[in-house]
């Protein structure tokens, strides 16, 4: 049975994990649903009541029903590299891989349909408060009266984009931001802003969560950091990420959420405050780990490959399904 | 006109472009130009970034 790794081709960090599935022998394919079709091929038959389904990349060929677990790691769009890319050939070729993976008998890690799901981060928080995970006092508006009133309510206050994605053109990133107390906020008008009661931290945590497994690393804040500097992704490499461990409460938390969103990985982010405790910022259904494992020496992708060859049954209901609610 | 949160924009750090190895379609993997898997070189991963979360990069949708 084969591992399917659809994600790009230099993505290093799913490397860490093809290199644990080739020392234990598990088959494996990789391959980009950007290079479909061209570089990737399929074939599937619906014949006499059963389906019989093949890909094909670098001159390996594996059979639909031969895979054991896909991991969606970070596919490209569908078709982007064809020879003669288009829109429609996007979705002609979207429809037919997916749709042919759909019905396959292997594990995700993480379903296409909860992972869009849980890529939404009003969600997110809605999602972790029924979880028992505290929440900073967050307002999305696009009101600017609302936000004035919120920010009178919470005087510390930070922005970030609401669906964590960046402006392209020209690329730009939008890091979470403190906003001054004699902001003007008219522009909330223009489009929708997610405000957020800034957590005095001490320091940021990184939990990665594979299968049944917690893995948790803590970044400290340096007592003379800027606290206009809140976004851990820009904060100084100096101070290492380094392994901690999970208090019992948000193990329990964090599980529950897990089957919440039916994810079978997730990267989450939380703010220590001076209490110790984790404020629940966000959780990325494909965050990175590769930094964390490389600073921490945590076997996370040694856990990703266990998982992919091995892992317990898949459960059968993705977003839709019956048993959407264990919080 | 522009968005609120886009006041705090910033220009986006692009990696791809600095990373000294190339993917091997046979191996499936990343390897250096002496032959070596880039994922088993830990050091050079960390001095490139590349396995980081980074806002604005365009590989890093989910971070």
């Amino acid at each position: 049975m084969t591992v399917l790794i659809l994600t790009c081709e230099e993505d290093v960090t799913a490397d860490m994990v093809v290199v644990h599935l080739n020392a234990s022998g598990v088959p494996v394919v990789r391959l980009d649903p950007a290079d479909l079709p061209g570089g990737v091929a399929l074939s599937g038959e619906y014949v006499h009541g059963a389906f019989r389904g093949h890909l094909q990349s670098a001159g390996r060929l594996v059979s639909i029903s031969g895979l054991r677990s896909i991991w969606m790691r970070r596919p490209g769009p569908a078709a982007t590299r064809a020879p003669e890319p288009s829109d429609w050939l996007t979705e002609e070729s979207g429809q037919a891989l997916y749709g042919m993976l759909r019905g396959s008998d292997a594990r995700w890690m993480n379903h296409p349909d909860a992972a869009r799901r849980a890529r939404h981060k009003p969600w997110q928080l809605r999602v972790a408060q029924g979880c028992g995970l505290p929440v900073p006092a967050t307002l999305i508006t696009t009101f600017p009266q609302a936000a004035r009133e919120f920010a009178e309510r919470y005087p510390d206050l930070v922005v970030k984009p609401v669906s964590g994605a960046h402006p392209q053109d020209p690329p730009r990133a939008v890091p979470t931001s403190r906003v001054a107390p004699d902001t003007d906020f008219t522009a909330v008008a223009f489009g929708p802003t997610l405000l957020q009661r800034r957590v005095a931290k001490r320091a940021d945590i990184r939990l990665t969560v594979v299968g049944e497994r917690l893995l948790a690393a803590r970044k400290a804040t340096p007592e003379d950091a800027d606290p206009d500097q809140v976004d851990v992704r820009f904060a100084s490499p100096d101070v290492p990420w380094q392994a901690t461990e999970v208090p019992p409460r948000v193990a329990a938390a964090v599980g529950a959420y897990m089957r919440r969103a039916e994810l079978a990985y997730g990267a989450f982010d939380f703010a220590e405050d001076a209490d110790g405790t984790w404020w629940f910022l966000e959780c990325n259904q494909s965050g990175q780990f590769g930094f964390v494992e490389v600073e921490t020496g945590q076997p996370i992708s040694r856990t990703v490959a266990e998982w992919l060859a091995h892992g317990g049954p898949e459960p059968r209901s993705h977003v839709n399904g019956s048993s959407t609610t264990v919080c | 006109m522009q968005p609120f949160a886009l006041n705090y924009a910033r220009p986006a750090v692009e990696l791809e472009a600095r990373t000294p190895y190339a993917y091997d379609s046979g191996l499936q993997l990343n390897v250096l130009s002496d032959g070596r898997v880039a994922a088993g070189d830990l050091a050079l991963l960390r001095e490139l970034g590349t396995t980081t979360s980074t806002a604005g990069s365009k590989t890093h949708f989910d971070d």
